[in-house]
């Protein structure tokens, strides 16, 4: 009896009375026990807080709680990653699974006439063979464009297309059974040339019907004149020419693709995969295997890299599907190195003439580009990657005409596709290092030149795209600053060279392909909130390593005050995620974020009307600090979070919210005029500088100062790390990555040996610049820093090999043989026998310097006013030549109209890609029959 | 990329590994050693002449020793490189193999042995067939040599390995094993041309070790290779360039050796020779330069284009003789 009268008095567990649960207060929530105080340094001005802002105050300020907006942060996955616990598409094993491989043509261009799987049927451990047959729809990453399958319906299309696929109880057994199955094929010419692809063909690779452009291999066929192009030529002083080559590059991530499908027992499908763009699987998947979306789950595995390459839906991925369905059990894909550069879908081999003109005020008066690109077997995203060949480079600089021809042809290649940089880098090289000639040529330097032409903030572009904020002044400035541009530039002794370029971005594109924007959002996330005060978020967007869930993750917990590890992002089913377009034309921060912040920012206010009812506290006084609600004059009037979260799910439990993101309305009117538009801009300087070997043509890049205007760092350790990525990747394709076809149109180095990557040696010091210009419409002002910094380390390297040594390439990659080509030919043509006597370029300024430097100072001052007037009055390209600034000049002079399509005369004597148009689609041809 | 399957031995002691290969050429069933794997097993798994056995040397203590006169078959290439008592200019060459993670499996014999490389070769087996194979990876198709066009004689696949050239300048002797018994040769004797047959290694028969003579140590020089990247890059040329006894009247002994232009390493004695005779520092430098950049031919099957290669034999050459001319 005495033990029984020792029991604790209190009644424990659930016989407690309900609510009676003492919640441990205050800052009750998270880890730490007690709420920190606000650190004012990281609450802006405006807010009466000590973060200065030059650049005015921001629409998000009031929801800044200080908390994890700013500071560099580590990815809310990284953990996972660096544990080796978090699962990549191969990582996937669901029992009873088979492995599936694929037959792949070995033929560039031929007629299938028959398969003949019986031998292979007859292997024991052979489960599942499927052809073209199992599935003839069609599909594609672009609804204007769908043009594949999943294995050949009649044709294959490049070596490594996709013929039949077998799935069997283990690899060794799949690839027996590859070997077995026996197909037939009627040889077909192939076209390797992309030239070849303007011309007629007897049997063109697609047959688009009506739509067809003559009997040509011609994808797509843009042309567009905006502005003064007849005063172009009669204004110019002094003009650069150059036709580039450039050879195409693979994304080359880590990951090769893998891909999971299962049909659960309820008929459902789940296919696990490492993609971009999880949502236009999974339309692709309902397409082709003729089932409901809603019978599709798609769910995204972490994506070991992706720069553009896993943003289509893959043929290899419906393979899995239909394997999986015949079989009846889960079945696994994983490609080997040199699958992944058959699927290829990366940077497209192109070939740029670029022209440039200035006139005697130092103003770029006229561009000129005619872009030619090499598809490869299929469309993927190539239709708008021939717009923004030309588009994607009318600004950072006010210019007096703009005419662009870009074509884009199908040749017997692995398909081109988007790549990081998607459509702008060539042909921003090939501007930036004519813009770096034509300074030469007026004997200015080059980055005042840029610094007297930039477009001044909230302006708009020849082309009509609405550019908000813009940090180019400040990015320029500050690499000039820190490089010790003025003390080394021309100045530098032989082999040693610096030199600038620049790069202009979409900040998300502004039409999402599906669908109308006006209708439906861009982006959509999804909150809810229990009593554990933990935040749980539903996103589409695909995490690739760039680190979107951490951004929205952050944009939550700023907004809510809480600290990161309250917040759980679920973004990877498509069964709980609203639908997010995917991680493309780096839109996912801006959309994305925002869409996040709105959602948030529905919960903020239930917790503020929360603590309103708990103290009586003036609602327009309170403020949000860590895991607490408070007054902000007096702090000691307030809740904690989870007083208020639970004060506000009385009576409903758990808090939801759903905020979404759309674009405002933009852009002109004409055919094309969306390609090209987003909500915001992203800008970037660099300077490099390098060592290039005169006897060996070996160029060392030693150093980048590499500044981005990203609008705001929400996370100053990822931007870094996506510059630092970004001039990697981009040394790559300047100095050594090509994708080389040899004479039998073979791929000849699909592999990570001959394909060249630069090593850990050949990386120079890279020195990040954060610019910081406070988008209007940008999440706390953020705009992208995943592409965009890619750019100027192509022009930048170029121009500097030219201040280095005095050649101008005109062929990218640079290799050290094509270098020392060149250096031999200066050699020559100088009669200088040894290349260490050459001389290194010299610059000695004209009087256009001082026009320039005063102009520069006159738009600084503009451009500072007009960024934070809010009353600012428009601003349309046109004004530096003398046009009104306010209206845009096609309204009003008949010398800047638009035109979309080429006059005869034109086509008299085309350019390259221009000669496209020479062609008439058969549904207009048709009347002539 | 997956391995066919194959049998792989262990033998304990070189014996061991005679009486294997003994057996298995009895039985006549084809085998290959494996050192490293660094180069056998990648072409494994691109099916490139795959054989049902591989012999593996790893377990033989004897092959893995090391001093200054004597390197064993199976040092790795990085203890060759960090090894107090190996000669300066074949540390460097050591070094500068490949990365350092290839380096820790790669051997000495492994290198000296390196298959001949070429860009119709080592690729996947779907690809070969999509080129309708090649002279040398699918003997007895019949198929043409996809470098040189109409001739199935020879097979013209480049040696990319950076020992040999160094070790030949150092007059260097190879010792093999077979179940027959053992010979040595210089290692000049070595090489034998031809991209497939590579050397004079017989059905059975290994590299134990490579012994340097007394001087070896006498001799300066430095050893120069060309490639797109500091790492993993196989070399698309080398010159290794060794001399002594120079006392400010130009040296008195010169020796020249190049790698990766032809399918066998080469010693240019003659043009070494003639430099010697009209000794005249820099002049004679570019001379022998020149002479060597003429005497190689490289052909179209690697990264860089046969006329880089060879004019920056040239360049490398007169790199390699830089120290020669400063003192």
């Amino acid at each position: 009896m005495s033990e029984k009268e020792d029991a604790p008095k209190e009644i424990v567990g659930y016989r407690q009375q309900p609510g009676k649960l003492p919640f441990s207060r205050p800052g009750s929530g998270g880890k730490g026990k007690f709420s920190e105080a606000t650190d004012q340094e990281m609450i802006p001005e405006s807010q009466g807080g000590k973060l200065a802002q030059e650049w005015g105050p921001h629409r998000h300020d009031e929801l800044i709680s200080g908390r994890v907006i700013g500071k560099s942060t580590s990815l809310v996955d990284s953990s996972w990653k660096v544990t080796g616990q978090a699962h990549y598409g191969d990582d996937v094993r669901l029992p009873g699974e088979l492995i599936g491989r694929i037959v792949r043509s070995p033929h560039h261009y031929a007629r299938v006439l028959s398969i003949d799987c019986t031998k292979a049927l007859e292997l024991p451990g052979v489960v599942a063979i499927a052809t073209g047959d199992d599935a003839k729809n069609k599909f594609g990453v672009l609804p204007v464009t769908k043009d594949e399958h999943a294995m050949a319906v009649e044709k294959v299309r490049h070596a490594g297309d996709l013929v039949a696929c077998v799935a069997a109880i283990d690899e060794a057994t799949a690839r027996e059974a590859e070997r077995l199955i026996q197909v037939e094929y009627e040889l077909i010419d192939p076209i390797h040339d992309m030239r070849k692809g303007l011309e007629d063909s007897e049997e063109p690779i697609h047959d688009r019907g009506d739509y067809h452009i003559g009997e040509s291999n011609v994808q797509k066929r843009v042309f567009q004149e905006f502005g003064d192009i007849e005063g172009m030529i009669e204004n110019s002083v002094a003009s650069h020419k150059k036709n580039w080559i450039f050879a195409g590059v693979n994304h080359a991530f880590t990951e090769p693709h893998a891909v999971v499908a299962h049909w659960d027992p309820t008929g459902r499908l789940t296919l696990y995969t490492p993609q971009q763009v999880p949502h236009y699987v999974h339309r692709a998947l309902a397409d082709v295997l003729e089932i409901p979306m809603h019978q599709i789950n798609v769910h995204r595995t972490f994506v070991g890299g992706g720069f553009g390459g896993k943003s289509d839906p893959f043929p290899h991925e419906m393979c899995a599907a239909i394997l999986a369905r015949k079989s009846g059990k889960p079945v696994r894909i994983t490609f080997d190195r040199e699958e992944v550069y058959w699927v290829n879908r990366g940077r497209h081999p192109s070939r740029i003439e670029m022209n440039l003109h200035a006139d005697d005020e130092g103003r770029i008066c006229g561009i000129e580009t005619d872009a030619l690109i090499d598809g490869g077997a299929f469309a993927s995203f190539g239709h708008v990657t021939t717009y923004y060949n030309g588009v994607l480079h009318t600004a950072p600089y006010e210019i007096g005409a703009f005419h662009y021809t870009g074509a884009r042809v199908w040749t017997n290649k692995p398909a081109s596709g988007a790549m990081r940089g998607h459509g702008a880098v060539n042909s921003r090289c090939a501007v930036e290092v004519g813009l770096d000639d034509l300074a030469e040529k007026l004997s200015v330097d080059p980055i005042s030149l840029r610094l007297a032409n930039l477009l001044p903030p909230h302006s708009a572009t020849i082309t009509g795209f609405r550019v908000t904020s813009i940090g180019m002044r400040e990015c320029l400035e500050r690499v000039r600053e820190e490089s010790g541009w003025n003390k080394k530039f021309r100045k530098l002794p032989l082999g040693k060279g610096i030199g600038i370029g620049c790069g202009f971005f979409i900040s998300g594109s502004g039409l999402p392909i599906h669908w109308d924007p006006n209708k439906f959002p861009h982006a959509t996330v999804h909150l809810k909130i229990d009593m554990d005060g933990g935040v749980t978020i539903h996103t589409g967007a695909a995490d690739i390593g760039q680190g979107s869930d951490t951004v929205v993750a952050q944009s939550v917990a700023e907004v809510l005050g809480l600290p990161l590890d309250m917040i759980r992002v679920k973004s990877r089913d498509s069964d709980t995620s609203p639908v997010d377009l995917g991680s493309y034309s780096s839109r996912v921060t801006f959309m994305n974020a925002n869409a996040a912040i709105s959602a948030a920012m529905q919960i903020r206010e239930e917790l503020l009307d929360a603590t309103v009812e708990i103290t009586g506290a003036e609602r327009s006084g309170l403020v949000i600090g860590d895991r607490r609600i408070f007054l902000k004059e007096d702090p000691a009037v307030g809740v904690s979070y989870l007083e208020a979260l639970h004060k506000s799910q009385e009576d409903r439990g758990a808090l939801v919210a759903s905020g979404a993101y759309r674009t405002p309305p933009m852009g002109k009117m004409h055919k094309g005029a969306a390609a090209g538009l987003a909500p915001a801009y992203s800008f970037s300087a660099y300077v490099t500088e390098v060592s290039v070997d005169v006897e060996t043509g070996q160029i060392k890049v030693d150093k980048v100062w590499a500044a981005h205007d990203c609008g705001k760092a929400l996370n100053p350790l990822a931007v870094k790390g996506q510059i630092i990525g970004s001039c990697h990747m981009g040394m790559g394709q300047v100095l050594s990555e090509e994708m080389r076809y040899g004479r039998s149109g073979n791929l000849m180095n699909p592999d990570l040996l001959d394909y060249k990557i630069p090593s850990i040696h050949e990386m120079p010091e890279v020195i990040p610049i954060i610019v910081e210009s406070n988008d209007p419409e940008g999440p706390f002002g953020a705009k992208e820093a995943g592409e965009g910094p890619l750019l100027p380390i192509l022009p930048s390297v170029c121009n500097a090999v030219y201040d280095a040594i005095g050649i101008r390439t005109s062929e990218l990659p640079m290799s050290p043989e094509k270098v020392h080509k060149m250096i031999e030919k200066r050699c020559r043509m100088e009669g200088v026998s040894d290349p260490n006597n050459l001389t290194s370029p010299s610059l000695q300024h004209s009087s256009l310097q001082g026009v320039l430097e005063n102009r520069a100072k006159e738009h600084g001052k503009r451009d500072k006013d007009r960024r934070l007037d809010e009353g600012r009055s428009d601003y349309h390209n046109g004004a530096l030549f003398g046009l009104d600034p306010t209206i845009p000049p096609d309204e009003v002079d008949p010398r800047w109209s638009v035109r979309v399509t080429p006059e005869e005369e034109y086509l008299e004597s085309p350019r390259l890609a221009g000669s496209a148009w020479k062609h008439t689609e058969r549904r207009h041809a048709e009347g002539q029959e | 990329m997956r391995m066919p399957p194959f049998r792989v031995l262990s033998p304990k002691s070189l014996d061991e590994a005679l009486t294997m290969s003994r057996e298995l050429s009895e039985s006549g069933e084809e085998f290959d050693w494996v050192a490293g794997g660094t180069d056998l097993l990648p072409n494994y798994k691109w099916h490139i002449n795959v054989k049902g056995h591989v012999i593996s040397l790893s377990c033989i203590a004897e092959l893995r020793e090391i001093s200054e006169e004597s390197i064993g078959a199976m040092v790795s290439i990085n203890e060759l490189a960090e090894h107090e008592s190996t000669h300066p200019v074949l540390a460097k060459a050591a070094d500068s193999i490949a990365s350092v993670m290839i380096r820790r499996s790669g051997t000495v014999g492994g290198n000296i042995c390196l298959d001949t490389r070429c860009y119709w070769i080592n690729q996947s087996e779907t690809w070969r067939e999509s080129i309708d194979w090649c002279h040398k990876c699918d003997c007895g198709t019949g198929a043409d040599c996809r470098v040189i066009p109409n001739q199935n004689t020879l097979c013209v696949a480049t040696y990319q390995a950076d020992l040999a050239p160094v070790l030949m300048c150092l007059g260097a002797t190879i010792h093999l094993a077979s179940p027959k018994g053992k010979r040595s040769m210089p290692l000049c004797d070595f090489f034998k041309l031809d991209g497939m047959t590579r050397n004079v290694l017989e059905l059975g028969e290994m590299v134990t070790h490579i012994t340097l003579p007394e001087d070896a140590s006498d001799w300066s020089g430095d050893y120069q290779k060309l490639r797109q990247r500091e790492s993993w890059d196989f070399p698309e040329a080398g010159v290794a360039v060794l001399w002594k006894g120079d006392e400010g009247y130009g040296p008195s002994s010169l020796r020249v050796a190049t790698t990766g232009l032809e399918s066998i390493p080469s010693l240019h004695s003659e043009e070494a020779e003639g430099a010697l005779e009209n000794w005249s520092g820099v002049e004679t430098v570019e001379i022998l330069s020149e002479s060597i950049r003429k005497a190689v031919k490289p052909v179209q099957n690697t990264w860089f284009s046969p006329s880089y290669r060879r004019k920056m034999v040239k360049v490398l050459t007169k790199r390699a003789c830089r120290e020669l001319l400063v003192s």
